[in-house]
């Protein structure tokens, strides 16, 4: 019967486990169940799950990325640097911090299908390349004045706004509900898109197709080296949403912004049921996996426990992530 | 021309570069030359060269590590831990810090091997988990080592000129150059990069060679990170930063060593942390900015895997 | 509608350099009928399949659908004529639902560009129900049972409006009822005025199925005719059979020695692994040459591999020595003296990037190292030994394998194998891409091998090694032995008809 229930709820046991920890910190946690953390969790972590889901493309397609928080980095500085060197409008700057982004995620993708590359040598060259590239247009380091300015662009302070869904819908009245981020919203609609472009529009096959037996999708004739940029490029983008939104929260960007965020993606993604060997993706899995991991972090900091230990479980929990992946494949084969 | 090219480039592909870089930096700064200088190149690549030695074997299975940052640190701290909070002679503070670099390895190896865990991932956990464990026993602060002589030997001493860092990669090079050629082990690591079904169909166990890989592996980045600990006179978890794999792989992959696993030599290898010290250096002199040379390197890495592609497909 | 010329082929030839793989193919599928294609391999089998799909471009010869020659040779315009293929390996995406992977790079699109799934579920049930093949569409494919897997492969050809619908041994992976099953699927297809051509090495199956058989040989159509017009005998004669060579001639008079010395190195009693094969018992005796005979998909080599510790069985026993064993592994198997020489090479057996030397030492590893430190003098003998012993060109120890030819890099194999003195010696198709010269020396060196004691077991295809080389013979079947023949004491006529499925006392 357990079993029944795996199968037909997407993500059942994932959303079991959240509920669990949930329901554990509630308890064990000061201050865990308060409105004030609920906001503190949807703002740190909504930007790394919209990462998550961008990382679910390249897994997706049997490779992964591991330039993400490079090119997280890349889209801050260009963001940073348009609105106060170039000193252009807010979202024109949002704009080509995206743009920047999706073209870094291209070029990894063409790297890996150009030159037979196989994916973590190609992005773990871009992660140093990328990262290179912050520093090399870094407008804090030519600027030194400029280090210690915030960005006060409306659009910046437009995204950081919370708003007061619990009043305007009158839950209020129940308990005191948490203002939502804006940054919640751009991940709610992220979430919308994707799912159309991965169940509804003939991309998600293609791409499934194309992680999951490369060769039967060439046979079936598709666009397969395409498809395969396509998913870089994707997780490139998605990084530069995030980025956006994280740089906006900061009022700032860095040149070591997002170090070791790749690890936290691939971690989100595969805890959210992203198989390591391609060819399976859904879109609530990441999102889960994020704030799965969110719950945990958050919690265990509330209970006092060191963030070293913190960092130590996300590793962890990644290889426990993986191995579980790892035992249930092979249990089928 | 293109196709003679194509066919030697493996094995001319790197002396040739080296030769050319020289004669670039030297025509740039002329004191690029100067023994000092060549010197200083070896000294700076001492400690990546013995982490790529042991890399090399590592790559050679197919499989890869990126967890040799953090175990550097935490040998080092481990190795002043026992050294500065008990009465044991130096001797075993350092053999200590072997035995940390061990344990992460040997983890490592058993996941990968027995577990199938993919390289990439355990790896990358493990950097993440022996960071974390690092910084929970040692802090984030430098931990100062004062008045130690083996200590300052290790990190200041010379012999016949040359720093004691250049000496142990020296001789450890030559040790692992035997060890590939000359025992069952280095064999077997050869043949699983090439067939490792035919391997275990021969009877042999590749479970335990491979095991055996990422243990050294650790201990190699154990023997860089207490060296680095007596160079800077500190001891630190946060040692062997974001960064240092990448040197280490870089290093492996201009010695030609494919990483799709098989071909590698401890030899190529040697001159191909040369190569990139060689780069390092000439850049440095170049006054190119230290955080721009990481694009450097990752445009290095790209540019040396798709030659050797290019190379390989010109043999099929 | 009925009988109608579907596809034909006519003169067609494809040389590959100076190899001519096929050679004046004239091949006919008719709407309503089961064309079967049979052959050993390397018959020209697959080469017909590319270019019937079109992959490749016959050399000579045209290729005709409905009448109108095909200009090109285009996988894609043959699938759009309504020529589909369904391989022996899957082509189906394994974590993909059973109604994505049908409309695969065909997906039905709205005004939006959006999938119509609406649309996709209407037409799959149209043509579910038209042949009366039920699948879950939303099924995970993985999840499916092989012969659903194959149906879906079916759907999939239908779906796309398929005429022709070629299936490359459909049932490798199929148990007896599974079997059944798709013949009742490729009956309905018949009857809807489908031509179907079923390639096998099952001759049950063809006799059941097929309405006509070809027989290609070496490239050359030497048979072609309705079901009634042959029997199994015959089939298998032409086939297989041929006038022997001159030496296996003499070697056919070449003493025998069936059950060897008396003792049984290696026995198996009632060895079964489900749906793989079943109650296997043997006795493999020292000084004695026992071969497996028996078509490709007798199933030998999954026996042979349990034998190896390379893969465990479900029941039975076999026992070494009189003792019985479980082998949980191949070091363990060698460990009892059973060494094997795998069917592929190329991906089993040779580490192809190293050398002669490195190669043949690799199992002997233990005796030419002390302390890990290997001995180069043992290993520079060893290694002088086989390339002489075996006769290996170039007789350079530090060759590079994979730049030898087959006959070599198998007698590399050979010697690895030989310095390990195995108690047991399996060799598994030990001459397949091997030129005529090494295969005489490789059989020279076998009997050397039992004449020193060894028991020898050789799983073999090729009839005419069988005959040379057998000193008792085991004929299987789909999985089972069906028959057992003293080597020297049974002729062609009868070896063929056994090998071909028939019951012989």
């Amino acid at each position: 019967m357990p079993n029944k229930l795996f199968k037909h709820i997407p993500n059942a046991g994932l959303i079991f486990f959240f509920v669990l920890l949930t329901s554990f910190f509630c308890l064990f946690a000061n201050n865990f169940s308060t409105s004030m953390n609920a906001e503190n969790i949807l703002a740190g972590y909504s930007f790394i799950a919209i990462i998550a889901l961008g990382q679910m493309f390249p897994i997706t397609a049997r490779g992964i990325d591991l330039s993400t928080g490079s090119i997280v980095a890349l889209a801050g500085m260009v963001i940073y640097d348009c609105m106060l060197i170039f000193e252009l409008s807010g979202w024109v700057s949002i704009g080509l911090g995206i743009l920047a982004a999706t073209l870094a995620g291209a070029l990894n993708g063409i790297l890996i299908v150009r030159f037979n590359l196989q994916p973590f040598v190609a992005t773990l060259a871009t992660l140093a390349g990328y990262r290179g590239l912050v520093y090399a247009i870094s407008g804090r380091q030519l600027y030194p004045e400029l280090a210690t300015t915030p960005l006060r662009d409306p659009a910046v302070k437009a995204l950081n706004e919370f708003y007061d869904i619990g009043s305007w819908t009158g839950l209020d009245q129940f308990f005191q509900t948490p203002w939502i981020p804006v940054s919640f919203f751009v991940l709610l609609g992220v979430m919308i898109a994707l799912f159309v472009l991965l169940t509804l529009s003939p991309y998600g096959t293609a791409l499934k197709a194309t992680g999951g037996n490369y060769e039967a999708a060439r046979l079936a004739g598709l666009p397969v080296r395409t498809i395969t940029i396509s998913a870089y490029a994707m997780s490139g983008l998605l990084a530069g949403i995030g980025a956006v939104l994280l740089v906006s929260r900061l009022t700032t960007s860095t040149e070591s912004l997002g170090i070791g965020m790749e690890l936290t993606a691939i971690a989100a993604a595969v805890i959210g049921g992203t198989r390591l060997q391609g060819g399976k993706g859904n879109v609530l899995g990441p999102v889960l996996g994020a704030f799965l991991l969110g719950i945990i972090l958050v919690g265990l900091t509330l209970m006092g426990i060191s963030q070293f230990v913190q960092q130590m479980l996300t590793g962890g929990i990644l290889l426990a992530a993986v191995g579980y992946d790892s035992f249930r494949t092979r249990k089928q084969a | 021309m293109k196709s003679m090219i194509r066919n030697n480039i493996g094995d001319l592909g790197l002396p040739i570069a080296m030769v050319v870089l020289c004669a670039i930096f030297t025509v740039a700064e002329p004191a690029f030359l100067s023994l000092d200088n060549l010197n200083g190149i070896l000294r700076q690549v001492a400690l990546t060269g013995i982490m790529a030695i042991f890399m090399t074997f590592v790559i050679m299975t197919g499989g890869i590590d990126l967890s040799i940052g953090p175990v550097m640190a935490l040998a080092g701290l481990a190795a002043y831990a026992v050294y500065f909070g008990t009465e044991l002679p130096v001797g075993f503070a350092l053999a200590f810090g072997l035995l940390a670099g061990a344990a992460v390895g040997a983890i490592n190896g058993f996941a990968i091997a027995v577990l199938r865990l993919p390289p990439i991932i355990m790896t990358l956990g493990m950097l993440s988990i022996v960071r974390g464990f690092a910084l929970l026993m040692g802090g984030p602060d430098l931990h100062q080592i004062r008045d130690e002589p083996v200590y300052t030997f290790l990190g200041n001493g010379r012999v016949l000129g040359l720093p004691v860092s250049v000496w142990v990669f020296l001789v450890l090079t030559a040790v692992m150059l035997w060890v590939q050629k000359r025992t069952s082990f280095g064999l077997m690591v050869s043949a699983i990069g090439d067939n490792a079904r035919a391997v275990h169909l021969s009877g042999r166990s590749v479970a335990k060679t491979v095991c055996l890989v990422y243990i050294f592996c650790g201990v190699g980045a154990a023997i860089a990170g207490m060296l680095l600990s007596s160079q800077v006179h500190t001891a630190s978890a946060t040692y062997g930063e974001f960064g240092t794999e990448l040197d280490v792989i870089a290093a492996v992959v201009l010695g030609g060593a494919s990483l799709m696993g098989g071909k590698g030599s401890v030899l190529r290898t040697f001159f191909g942390v040369l190569l990139l010290g060689v780069i390092n250096n000439g850049l440095n002199i170049m006054n190119v900015p230290v955080d721009q040379q990481l694009m450097v390197k990752g445009v290095i890495i790209v540019a040396a895997l798709a030659l050797s592609e290019w190379a390989q497909r010109a043999k099929t | 509608m009925s009988n109608e010329l579907l596809l034909e082929t006519i003169e067609v030839s494809k040389r590959f350099g100076e190899f001519v793989a096929l050679k004046s193919a004239n091949i006919e599928v008719r709407a309503g009928k089961v064309l079967g294609f049979v052959g050993s391999n390397g018959a020209g089998k697959s080469t017909l399949i590319r270019v019937i799909t079109g992959a490749h471009a016959p050399s000579s010869g045209t290729v005709k659908v409905r009448g109108k020659v095909v200009e090109k040779a285009d996988p894609a315009l043959m699938r759009s004529l309504g020529i589909a293929c369904i391989y022996q390996h899957s082509s189906l995406v394994s974590t993909l639902s059973v109604i994505d992977n049908i409309f695969l790079g065909r997906q039905i699109r709205n005004r939006f560009g959006l999938v119509n799934g609406k649309a996709q579920r209407k037409r799959l049930q149209e043509v579910m129900t038209q042949f009366e093949i039920t699948v879950d569409p939303d099924e995970e494919v993985g999840r499916l049972t092989p012969v659903s897997q194959k149906e879906v492969e079916i759907l999939k050809a239908l779906v796309a409006s398929a005429d022709v619908i070629l299936m490359d041994e459909p049932t490798a992976w199929l148990s007896l009822s599974e079997v059944k099953t798709l013949h009742a699927t490729i009956r309905k297809l018949s009857a809807a005025g489908k031509g179907v051509v079923y390639i096998s090495h099952v001759l049950d199956e063809v006799f059941e199925i097929c309405n006509d058989i070809t027989i290609l040989r070496d490239g050359t159509m030497i048979w072609t005719g309705p079901e009634e017009d042959i029997d199994r005998p015959k089939l298998v004669n032409l086939m297989v059979g041929e006038a022997l060579g001159e030496a296996s001639r003499a070697a056919m008079t070449a003493e025998r020695h069936p059950r060897g010395t008396g003792e049984v190195r290696l026995a198996t009693k009632g060895l079964t692994k489900n749906g793989v094969f079943h109650d296997i018992s043997f006795e493999a005796y020292a000084g004695e040459i026992l071969c497996f005979a028996g078509l490709i998909g007798s199933r030998r080599s999954e026996v042979v591999k349990c034998l190896f510790g390379d893969d465990k069985p479900s029941s039975g026993e076999i026992l070494s020595e009189g003792k019985a064993i479980r082998f949980k592994s191949p070091s363990a198997a060698i460990a009892s003296g059973i060494c094997l020489v795998p069917e592929d090479r190329h991906a089993e057996g040779l580490c192809l990037q190293h050398s002669t030397l490195e190669n043949i030492v690799i199992p002997s590893l233990e005796t030419l190292s002390q302390k890990s430190i290997l001995n180069r003098q043992s290993m520079a003998e060893m290694c002088d030994r086989q390339i002489k012993g075996l006769n290996i060109l170039p007789p350079d120890p530090h060759k590079v394998v994979g730049r030898m030819s087959g006959g070599n890099q198998q007698k590399v194999l050979l010697g690895k194998w030989i310095e390990k003195n195995p108690k047991v010696l399996i060799l598994d198709e030990p001459t397949v891409g091997v030129d005529v010269g090494a295969k005489a020396e490789i059989y020279a060196t076998i009997r050397k091998l039992r004449d020193t004691g060894t028991a020898v077991i050789v799983v073999s295809s090729d009839l005419e090694e069988v005959m040379t080389l057998a000193d008792r013979i085991l004929v299987f079947n789909k999985g089972r032995i069906t028959s057992t023949f003293d080597g020297g004491e049974v002729d062609n006529d009868t070896l063929i008809q056994a090998i071909g499925g028939e019951e012989v006392a």
